[in-house]
């Protein structure tokens, strides 16, 4: 259970070659390199000068996503992710590695929301609500945070339950619920395929908030319909033995 | 007070460095370090060598700064730190110029000039950010929010590179709007 | 004051969704279901071709009518052709015949939509019912929403959506 995180993984591919390009900048005074950044970059820069740079982050922070764009978005998502599939789980983890890095750049895009905003209201829940925010260090504050502010950014709401295994053989297991996940609004999975559940994405993204935070995990999507709530769904967190076990140290040294 | 500034990714590749001098009383942003032939890699071995007090410090403290972390006093080098959410480092050496007594040797070094026109600054330059300034004492208060205010301003435009989807996590920054983004905050905080 | 049953048609005149929400209906078989859908497409098509029109005394650009689908074709179709010399209008000036909307008998009254991409839905309901328009939008709402926004939806192909489903009895029964 103790692989490296996916990070590591996507690394691997990812910055094979700027390791290398690293290695060559220490070659060179790193004035130099300054200009020659600056000159040598086929950058185009829009002809209003605003790039990503000069824009604000807060600037849609209170705006609003037509649903239905979204709802169609997601559905051609699901169409690209069902292409040359090999089984349910197959497309389960398709749709979880689009939601992965989505979990990355979301962690810092709340971080920062929260630092900025001088109520600091979107990380009250969590147990830490001083500003500037504070770093999850151990699971249950990693856990509001998912449940409290991370699912307010996305869904505008808090999720319905957060529950802890109660079996003792699975102590790293943790449940998130939501009662009507906003990505399965308007789908239904053919009976052939009553397994799936393309809130997996949502998993991912989880996922990816876990993994940037440094708590390995893998996020499960599964169905749990009652009367009341046909699309509840249950995320599963699965931590990963290292962090189990450095939970345990902080706990002997106090950490909160 | 010349500083020396890295980005790491959460597996310790960099993404990003910059040195740079500073702009306070009378700086002219241009960096000098006591040892300018080496100062290349010695920041970097320098920097790399303080990853393990962050990762000590970085499961202790929830902070995102962490404030001055470690020091290497051979090269009277200090390291501050800032963790993003996501893992990435902030790491900033920085480095007091040496005191007018110590001169002579300052004077050698800065006429060096082996490194090309960026660190051939002139030898009396280092005596211009005199004790009294703010900037010359790297444990001061002052320095400490000056330094948090240049993460926190480095940390939005990190976020903002990390929100285009072009980028990926582990990916160097090579964008020269960034690069100028860094260089802006650190002539306006240090 | 009820709805009995909804028939969706799709453009080639096939059946794709066919539901009763009223207990005591004659069953039909789903053969008859078929032959019903394709039939009525049919009709539909002819009383498009034969809605009449009235001359215009003025000489705005007159609305041709939609060519119908060859299967639709019969000899009455062929009949109406307008004279190219005098200008004519359908009764809405503007908007193209439709064919048959409404069709009322003491026991039922049928209503047709049909939307853009040539998709027919038809409601079958008590006769003194009123604001059928209102349940028709309701229900090409609910079809726009949880057919066409479902990844696993075939175009032109029956539909077997259960939150489809859910949501349509939902919103009946609450109606009711």
């Amino acid at each position: 259970m103790t692989q490296p995180a996916r990070h590591a993984a996507m690394l691997s591919i990812s910055n094979s070659g700027s390791n290398l390009a690293a290695a060559a900048e220490k070659q060179q005074p790193a004035q130099h390199l300054h200009t020659q950044s600056q000159s040598s970059q086929g950058l185009r820069v829009p002809s209003n000068r605003k790039t990503i740079y000069d824009r604000h982050l807060n600037r849609s922070r209170n705006a609003e996503l037509s649903r239905a764009s979204f709802a169609f978005l997601f559905a051609e998502m699901v169409t690209y992710a069902q292409r040359r599939v090999t089984g349910i789980q197959d497309l389960e983890k398709r749709l979880n590695e689009q939601g992965y890095p989505l979990g990355l750049r979301l962690l810092d895009l709340l971080f920062y929301r929260t630092m900025s905003s001088s109520t600091s209201s979107s990380l009250s829940s969590s147990s830490t609500s001083a500003s500037p925010p504070n770093r999850p260090l151990r699971i249950l504050p990693l856990l509001h945070l998912i449940h409290g502010p991370l699912w307010r950014l996305l869904f505008n709401r808090p999720a319905d339950a957060l529950e802890h295994s109660v079996s003792p053989e699975t102590p790293n297991e943790y449940m998130i619920t939501d009662n009507d996940p906003l990505v399965n609004t308007y789908i239904s999975v053919p009976k052939e395929m009553s397994m799936l559940n393309c809130a997996a994405f949502v998993a991912g993204i989880i996922e990816g908030v876990c993994d940037g935070c440094g708590f390995e995990a893998k996020v499960t999507a599964h169905n749990q319909p009652t009367e009341m709530w046909p699309g509840r769904t249950i995320f599963l967190l699965r931590f990963g033995e290292s962090v189990m076990e450095r939970e345990k140290v902080l706990e002997r040294a106090g950490v909160k | 007070m010349s500083y020396y500034f890295t980005i790491l990714s959460p597996t310790d590749v960099p993404l990003f460095n910059i040195a740079f001098g500073t702009s306070k009383s009378g700086g002219d942003g241009i960096a000098r370090f006591r040892f300018p032939d080496t100062a290349q890699y010695m920041n970097q071995f320098i920097i790399h060598s303080s990853l393990d007090v962050v990762e000590e410090a970085q499961w202790m403290n929830g902070n995102m700064y962490l404030k001055h972390i470690d020091t290497y006093p051979p090269a009277s080098a200090y390291i501050s730190a800032f963790l993003t959410p996501s893992g990435a480092r902030f790491l900033l050496l920085h480095q007091p110029p040496q005191l007018p007594t110590n001169n002579v040797s300052s004077a050698t070094a800065g006429s060096g000039s082996i490194l090309g026109s960026s660190f051939s600054g002139s030898g009396g330059s280092s005596s211009r950010a005199s004790a009294s300034s703010v900037a010359a004492n790297p444990t001061s208060p002052q320095t400490e929010e000056a330094v948090r205010q240049f993460m926190t301003e480095v940390y939005e435009n990190y976020v903002k590179t990390v929100m285009s989807p072009f980028y990926r996590q582990g990916m160097e920054i090579k964008s020269s709007v960034f690069r100028g983004k860094v260089t802006a905050a650190g002539r306006k905080w240090l | 004051m009820s709805v009995f049953s909804l028939i969706i048609i799709n453009k080639a005149g096939g059946l794709v969704y066919q539901r009763e929400f009223q207990p005591g209906l004659r069953k039909l078989s789903t053969n008859d279901y078929l032959v019903l859908a394709g039939t009525f497409h049919g009709v539909h098509a002819i009383t498009r071709s034969i809605t009449p029109k009235l001359p215009l005394p003025v000489t705005a650009p007159a609305t041709t009518p939609t060519t119908s689908t060859p299967n639709a074709v019969s000899p009455s179709a062929t009949s109406t052709p307008a004279p190219s010399t005098v200008t004519h209008s359908f009764p809405n000036p503007g908007i193209p015949a439709t064919g048959l909307e409404t069709m009322e008998t003491d026991k039922f009254r049928l209503t047709c939509f049909q939307t853009l991409t040539g998709t027919k839905f038809l409601l079958f309901t008590d006769p003194t019912m009123t604001n059928i328009d209102v349940i028709m939008k309701k229900i090409y709402e609910l079809y726009a929403d949880f057919v066409m926004k479902n990844p696993f939806y075939q175009l032109e192909m029956p539909v077997r959506c259960e939150s489809f489903d859910r949501n349509l009895t939902g919103w009946l029964r609450g109606r009711a």
